[in-house]
């Protein structure tokens, strides 16, 4: 009961946010959603079915050029938004007889040559892509009511005027709710279960009827289409979408989140995502204020370079003291206070 | 209990909208706010300041660059605000680093834009291709730290010069004229993936297709440091010139290993493909030998009023600095073209953001005093403001490694390019 009424809280907090936060903050709380949802999905296929992917770029870059692409050609957004998934869920399963055969480092680095393949894809079929100037994403739009600063044309709730980012901000914490909401339930059921048996022994797993290769491919096909959800609502944010968004770099932040989270967690994973997301947005927000940065174009250590060095020192703290994460403490700590 | 806690949260929330709700904020900046001068002012305008947003890349690839071009940009502005400003305002600048990250980027637009007047710098096309919708849809102007016309028609950029591709045409010419390449010649073209080099591309194509010469395509991405491949297929094509449209990395490489390979050929780069610290690498000497620029920003030696007030004061301003001519050369170009529209904004009584753009297209010939060549006509956003070019040789004794070969210039293939 009490658990609900907190629930209830968090969604009152959460719809009301918007009213008072400034675009800077709204458009980085979509850029950290859409990487929580991304990174839940890779949480699910590292922590709990075992397999590392380095390739979870090239999947949410799947899903956010699908979207584009299809609601480009006129599909109802709602259905592009799916269709963009199951691209992307495609893509995965088709990927997955490799992931099915090479095991931990080795798929990683598998998995790896499709970011770059992915890139080069990104970079030359500029009929679907637009190359390297990148395509506009259609406003996503729902019974009418337009996510963006159109129809209607003027919103305004409480004296503030309803934008794209104010009205992307309610998707945005739909989307991650879902998200959640699902992540959990697959961990806890008889599937979940049957993954993380998988994770620890594919012998015992094939003893207890597992069936080996189907469980892998449909981890690696979940794990996908988690990262195109994530590359739809990473595409409705940025408003136009350019290949270098979808580099390498993106899957290592990726694998960082998951990480600092705690493999596994699905909690975890999105805060991860937060911290690892918002962290360089927020520090360079600040710089002017914090006494140890450089204001930008001064020389000096400035926020960016700052927080890359709490990212790096964040990693090996994490690995040293809290193998599983942030979701490893906050587990401790409950089971503290309980004692 | 459990209802009295909803309710106080309830008006808990209420009161918290009530006392600090962001409001309309950036509507009642935008409003026609009239000062006693009667200047028509709005967001990034107020009585007695003008605040102008800069996006360059500070930890990023180009960082380097982006470190230069913010010098270049303080240089002028300082020296602006001393003179007494723009119509009686100092103008302020506010950087925000982009990592030559959209993601980090269009938060960063997000962060300044509420602020700016317009965009004093921006880096990188990928980056400006993100921006462009909000920038569009706020109706500011954005300095574009890049030459491609791919971006064109854009109403809201403004470009220093001219594009890769013009400058590529320009090449060609110069390859025919001064360095004996004919008609029916093979002349090959290196180039990166992306906006600059395929933009380049389109230009020597064109020019190719004038003069029935045949181009031998090279295509590489930043990545690629070694051209051993490249300059072998040039050799076996019998290439009589290379066209170059890639960075200083891949010319020292290219230069060096054309020398080793006795591929004795004229180099002609498009402008970022040039920065005077290639004259400290081994591969120098093949560079003064061969080594072409062509580029609508000017060689630091060109001895014009303007290129030589920007070295005297950068010299005083940053005693261990070195200039070039694609950064802080370009900042301090492009925050002319700035301060002239903001000029002519203020002169129309107009310091609106749409003000600004009208005037900014109401500039027909201004003159840089030779930091760009030629004179910038902004009236038409379907062609780049600029139609003339340098054309300049490497040698270590000129400042910042090039020596201008002549006056500004234009082919006359390139009058009848058309742009997309």
């Amino acid at each position: 009961m009490s658990r609900a009424l907190v629930t209830a809280a968090v969604f009152v907090v959460l719809a009301a946010l918007p009213i008072w936060l400034e675009s800077f903050w709204l458009q980085t709380a979509l850029f950290a959603m859409a990487a929580m949802i991304a990174a839940i999905g890779l949480s699910l296929l590292i922590g709990i079915a075992g397999q590392l992917s380095l390739a979870h770029a090239f999947f949410v870059a799947i899903g956010a050029y699908g979207y584009a692409y299809l609601a480009g050609e006129g599909v109802a957004p709602l259905l592009a938004l799916l269709g963009a998934v199951l691209l992307a869920g495609l893509a995965g399963a088709a990927f997955s007889p490799i992931a099915g055969r090479v095991r931990g480092i080795y798929l990683g680095l598998a998995s790896l040559g499709l970011v770059f393949l992915g890139q080069h894809i990104l970079q030359n079929a500029t009929g679907i892509t637009g190359g390297y100037e990148g395509v506009a994403v259609e406003p996503f739009s729902l019974f009418g009511f337009s996510f963006s600063n159109t129809d209607p044309d003027t919103l305004v709730i409480l004296g503030v005027p309803y934008g794209r980012l104010e009205r992307l901000w309610y998707l945005g914490v739909v989307l991650v709710a879902l998200a959640v909401w699902y992540g959990r339930n697959l961990v806890r059921s008889r599937p979940g279960r049957a993954l993380a048996t998988l994770r620890d022994s594919e012998v015992a797993a094939a003893v207890m009827g597992v069936d080996v290769v189907r469980y892998k491919a449909a981890a690696f096909t979940v794990s996908s289409m988690y990262a195109g959800l994530g590359g739809v609502l990473m595409a409705l944010a940025f408003g136009r979408i350019v290949p270098e968004s979808f580099g390498f770099v993106l899957s290592v932040d990726f694998l960082v989140m998951v990480v600092i989270g705690g493999a596994g967690s699905v909690g975890g994973a999105a805060a991860g995502a937060l911290f690892v997301t918002a962290l360089p947005l927020v520090l360079n927000h600040y710089s002017g204020s914090l006494p140890l940065l450089a204001e930008p174009g001064t020389g000096g250590v400035g926020a960016s370079e700052f927080s890359r060095f709490i990212y790096g020192a964040a990693i090996v703290a994490v690995l040293l003291f809290a193998r599983d994460g942030l979701a490893g403490l906050a587990r401790r700590a409950r089971k503290e206070r309980v004692a | 209990m459990s209802s009295r806690l909803v309710g106080s949260v309830a008006v808990a929330l209420a009161l918290v909208v009530a006392a600090c709700g962001k409001g309309g904020a950036e509507e009642s900046g935008g409003g026609a706010g009239t000062s006693a001068d009667t200047v028509k002012t709005g967001p990034g305008a107020t009585a007695d300041t003008i605040t102008l947003g800069y996006l360059p890349d500070l930890s990023g690839v180009f960082a380097p660059n982006g470190k230069s071009q913010m010098e270049g940009a303080n240089l002028y502005w300082d020296a602006k605000n001393k003179a007494g400003g723009i119509c009686g305002r100092q103008i302020e600048v506010k950087v925000q680093d982009t990592g030559y990250d959209p993601q980090k980027a269009v938060a960063a637009y997000q962060q300044l834009s509420g602020d700016v007047i317009g965009l004093g710098l921006v880096l990188g096309s990928s980056i400006v291709s993100a921006l462009l919708p909000s920038v569009e849809s706020d109706g500011m102007f954005l300095n574009f730290a890049g030459w491609t016309s791919d971006i064109l028609p854009a109403e809201n950029v403004a470009i220093a010069g001219t594009t890769y591709d013009i400058e590529a045409i320009n090449a060609v010419d110069f390859l025919m004229s001064e360095k004996g390449v004919k008609a029916g010649d093979t002349i090959g073209h290196l180039y990166f993936e992306g906006d600059y080099g395929e933009n380049a591309l389109k230009g020597s194509k064109f020019a190719a297709g004038k003069h029935d010469l045949k181009i031998v395509e090279q295509k590489i991405t930043p990545a690629d440091q070694d051209m051993t491949g490249q300059v072998s297929a040039f050799k076996k094509a019998g290439v009589k010139a290379i066209l170059f449209s890639a960075a200083p990395p891949q010319a020292a490489s290219l230069a060096g290993v054309a020398a080793s390979q006795k591929l004795d050929v004229p180099i002609v780069a498009n402008g970022p493909g040039w920065t005077p610290q290639l004259l400290k690498t081994p591969a120098a000497k093949a560079l003064e030998a061969n080594y072409y620029v062509v580029s609508s920003m000017a060689p630091l030696s060109v001895q014009s009023e303007g290129v030589q007030k920007f070295l005297t004061d950068y010299k005083a301003a940053n005693p261990k600095g070195t200039p070039s001519s694609n950064g802080s050369l370009y900042a301090y170009a492009g925050a002319q073209i700035a301060d002239a529209a903001l000029t002519k904004a203020c002169e129309n009584k107009d310091l609106t953001r749409k003000g600004v753009l009208d005037a900014l297209h109401s500039l027909n010939a201004l003159d840089t005093g030779g930091t760009v060549a030629g004179t910038l006509d902004f009236t038409d956003p379907s062609r780049p403001p600029g139609k003339l070019v340098y054309l300049a040789k490497v040698s270590a004794d000129a400042p910042g490694g090039l020596k201008a070969l002549g006056e500004p210039s234009e082919a006359a293939d390139a009058q009848g390019y058309e742009f997309k």
